[in-house]
């Protein structure tokens, strides 16, 4: 194992020997006297990774423009669940507590008694499953941090910090604190407007009659329409529509969006894999 | 009716599966490669789940949800902004609500 993650930390944009001694000065670890350092091959891997407190900050910071963005929807998802009848309290405490937007939107669906446990977190697992991708191209990154600053560097880990942290580490970063700090700031920035979209919601009563119903079909199919990559998608769109649709005739209640997400999954991968 | 004990533990359980996919990545890197095929499946699965969600609630939706779903793709396709899709797609199918559509 320990030879591949070496291979995969050559990382083309180090290959400057001038870039990546500067980038070994201004680690943490002591790097005196290191000349055999310096005279290794390319491919060893100089890109070591720590976690500062710093990391943290300049994550934070960097994030902030970005995070202002997640405000409508936060509102949005806090009227939407409003408007199925959950109480501020509880919409707070998924923002909290699962922190992913479309798989909340996609709760509410499913929200009502008694709940569905196992189709709403099987429906959970088919739309973040694409964190496993994220998580997945960190890895060699976030392994060289010690465990406990390695969960907290991936507990909010989310579209919008991972594409921070890869544009970071792609110019040379080397602080996986930058990944919590942002994190961070995204997390908190979620949770300040999931409550100020409940608290709206539930003071303004019944939201259908305002026609806020329609907000969580408005923003999925923006969201598809975004990751559209054009005539190749067209086949697994089909085959997830068709298999749902049909599957609320003949599928117990909830199971129709895990059959469409595996049929889009398949198809998908048929066409394009 | 949900009641709040219910509620809070099922939160809880799809919290934890949430952070099961944040931490999988890492986990499974360690063991095996993700391949192109595992790539496009958990993408096209994970985009499917949007698509099964829209598909059923405006197969049996008042027309106003399919003026919400067109208007948003439009929009989306138009100008690349989430927000503004995800306001205008709102705003009309409130609009067609306060015109008894």
């Amino acid at each position: 194992m320990t030879s591949r993650l070496v291979a995969k930390c050559a990382d083309p944009t180090l290959a400057d020997s001038a870039q990546r001694r500067q980038l070994i000065d201004r680690s943490d670890r002591p790097v005196a006297n290191d000349s055999h350092v310096r005279d290794r091959p390319v491919s060893t891997c100089f890109e070591r990774t720590h976690f500062t407190a710093r990391g943290v900050w300049r994550g934070s910071v960097e994030i902030a423009p970005v995070a202002a963005f997640v405000v409508p929807f936060g509102i949005a998802f806090g009227v939407a669940a409003s408007a199925k009848g959950i109480s501020p309290g509880i919409s707070l405490f998924m923002s909290v507590a699962i922190y992913a937007g479309a798989s909340q939107f996609a709760v509410l669906d499913l929200w009502y008694a008694p709940l569905p446990l196992a189709t709403l977190a099987l429906t959970v697992l088919a739309v973040n499953a694409r964190h496993v991708l994220l998580s997945a191209a960190l890895a060699s990154w976030v392994l060289q941090v010690p465990l406990g600053r390695r969960l907290a560097a991936l507990l909010l880990l989310s579209d919008a910090n991972f594409a921070l942290a890869m544009s970071a580490r792609s110019r040379g970063e080397t602080d996986a604190g930058i990944l919590f700090g942002s994190g961070l700031i995204m997390w908190l920035m979620w949770i300040a407007s999931t409550a100020i979209g409940a608290l709206a919601g539930s003071l303004l009563g019944d939201l259908s009659r305002f026609g806020f119903d329609a907000v969580m079909v408005a923003y999925f199919t923006a969201v598809i329409a975004g990751q559209w990559k054009g005539r190749t998608d067209l086949l697994p769109l089909i085959a997830a529509a068709a298999v749902a649709v049909t599957g609320t005739y003949i599928l117990p209640p909830g199971w129709h969006i895990i059959a469409g997400a595996l049929a889009g999954g398949v198809v998908g991968v048929w066409r394009n894999g | 009716m949900v009641d709040s004990i219910h509620a809070i533990g099922a939160v809880v359980v799809l919290a934890a599966v949430t952070l099961a996919t944040r931490l999988g990545g890492v986990w499974i890197m360690s063991y095996v490669q993700i391949t192109p095929r595992i790539n496009a499946f958990l993408k096209y699965m994970s985009i499917s789940v949007l698509i099964s969600i829209v598909a059923t609630t405006a197969w049996t939706a008042q027309p106003r949800i399919w003026l919400a779903v067109g208007t948003a793709a439009l929009v989306m396709v138009a100008t690349r902004s989430l927000v503004g899709a995800m306001l205008a797609g709102t705003a009309l199918a409130a609009l067609a609500r306060t015109l008894g559509l």
